[in-house]
């Protein structure tokens, strides 16, 4: 499923809109912000349809997952939004997991827990919010909304971290620490990034990590670094892939990057990481650009190709 | 002494869904309770008319069973005995009335995130390491160094 999705549901008590353009969304927040109303009135318009005197518009169709059935309900579905809420049993399932894998269907999941066996981005948690003093309007606010995709940033204007933790082990971490001058260290993946942030004493650290699959991760390494670690800035691009992409080292149509829901088929891509990777290893594919994720191609070291890719970076960390 | 279970947690009275347990086990007289009545129009901003009947400011007359998990939860944390509750199903705005409940009784309640329970200092004891914390910053940091969630 590609594409992006303005959804309106209403009755004449509450009036919901919604913009879904990749396959996982997560909606979190305050307790009686409207949550579970959002997903008792879309099953109920799919239960009783115009009878039930609520609205729902939308181009693709808007369904309720429950705990009972799921997993064939779920092998019949096609083109849906699937929303789901917090109290489904299978949520944290591997099996569920694997049912997004290859899912030709977007999911609206209502939770607070963290999804650890999925990759969504940092972009698309979600809180409800009133649009107007009523209460009658609700629609979706970022949760972590930040210029730049920097993150704890507060009112500084430039930093020079002592130390840069990447998520990335391997050609993300051997670009970051040459572009970085030797002051990177490997984090070794998503889960561990908290850790690393903990055990670095040093004063000043920047966290570069994909933001298009750390959603799992955010809610305890943002809210432990607003709170405790406020001279930390976390850095949370789409990817590495998606900075070569936009650095202008290859040629790219402004497309890709800027119109990814209508290329990264939910179908193929469990998230837009794994999007950018596809099209950066095809772009290259035999060039002396040829891009590798597991190791950093000579080309991409050279001072001409490292001083494209640090130009992509938000000017606040540039080296 | 309020006392938290991080992570997962299996346990023969470990309620997953207080949302649907609460629809059918609550009793009349828990919703005419004070605190019940300040709790509900604290989170959900609505007035209990009723033991059946509640009026809600955006959604109008509704019945008990359409009030807010969040508050659904509370309720059962301070009326039902014999359970433990999952608190995922309640959002920041709920810690503080968790923290009340958790003053009076000892309290065993189930989270899968990182509740914010505010600046103030605090009891509460983590219940997977047995270690008691008394500020933000140290359930943070027992939570997460222990990676129980």
């Amino acid at each position: 499923m590609i594409g992006k999705y303005e959804i309106e549901v209403y009755n004449n008590r509450v009036h919901y809109f919604l913009t879904v353009k990749r396959n996982i969304t997560v909606i979190q927040g305050n307790s009686a912000t409207g949550k579970t109303e959002l997903i008792r009135l879309i099953d109920e318009h799919n239960t009783n349809g115009a009878s039930s005197g609520i609205t729902v518009k939308c181009d693709a169709e808007c369904v309720v997952l429950n705990s009972s059935d799921w997993k064939v309900r779920l092998s019949a579905m096609n083109g849906n939004i699937i929303f789901i809420d917090e109290n489904a049993v299978f949520l944290k399932t591997a099996e569920f997991a694997q049912a997004v894998r290859g899912s030709d269907n977007y999911f609206v999941i209502v939770t607070r827990d963290d999804l650890h066996q999925l990759p969504y981005s940092v972009d698309e948690i979600y809180g409800l919010k009133n649009v107007s003093d009523s209460a009658k309007y609700k629609s979706f606010q970022k949760t972590y909304n930040e210029m730049y995709k920097l993150y704890n940033l507060g009112t500084q204007t430039k930093i020079s971290p002592d130390i840069i933790i990447t998520e990335d082990s391997n050609s993300g971490f051997e670009c970051f620490d040459i572009i970085y001058q030797g002051r990177c260290v490997s984090a070794g993946g998503k889960s561990n990034v908290y850790k690393m942030l903990r055990d670095q004493k040093s004063e000043t650290k920047l966290i570069i990590v994909d933001g298009a699959a750390f959603g799992s991760e955010m809610g305890k390494v943002y809210r432990y670094m607003s709170e405790f670690d406020k001279s930390s800035i976390l850095f949370a691009p789409e990817s590495f892939e998606w900075i070569i992409l936009k650095s202008g080292l290859i040629n790219v149509p402004n497309a890709i990057t800027d119109e990814t829901f209508m290329h990264a088929d939910s179908k193929d891509y469990m998230s837009w990481e794994e999007y950018y990777t596809a099209c950066l290893t095809e772009m290259t594919r035999n060039t002396i650009l040829q891009y590798s994720k597991s190791r950093l191609g000579d080309a991409y070291k050279t001072a001409g190709s490292i001083k494209k890719i640090a130009g992509a970076l938000p000017e606040q960390i540039r080296p | 002494m309020l006392k938290i279970h991080y992570g997962e947690l299996n346990s023969d009275n470990y309620i997953n869904n207080p949302d649907i347990f609460f629809n059918n086990t609550y009793e009349d007289e828990w919703m005419l309770d004070p605190m019940t009545i300040e709790m509900v129009r604290d989170i959900d901003g609505s007035e209990i008319k009723g033991p059946r009947l509640v009026d809600s400011p955006f959604l109008g007359p509704i019945s008990t069973e359409r009030l807010s998990g969040g508050v659904k939860t509370l309720i059962l944390m301070e009326h039902d005995q014999d359970h433990i509750f999952n608190a995922s199903a309640c959002g920041d705005n709920c810690a503080k009335w968790i923290l009340k409940i958790g003053e009076k009784k000892d309290l065993l309640i189930r989270l899968g995130y990182l509740m914010d329970f505010g600046n103030d200092s605090f009891e509460i004891q983590i219940e997977n390491i047995g270690k008691i914390v008394h500020d933000k910053k140290e359930l943070f940091e027992a939570v997460l160094d222990n990676e129980l969630i």
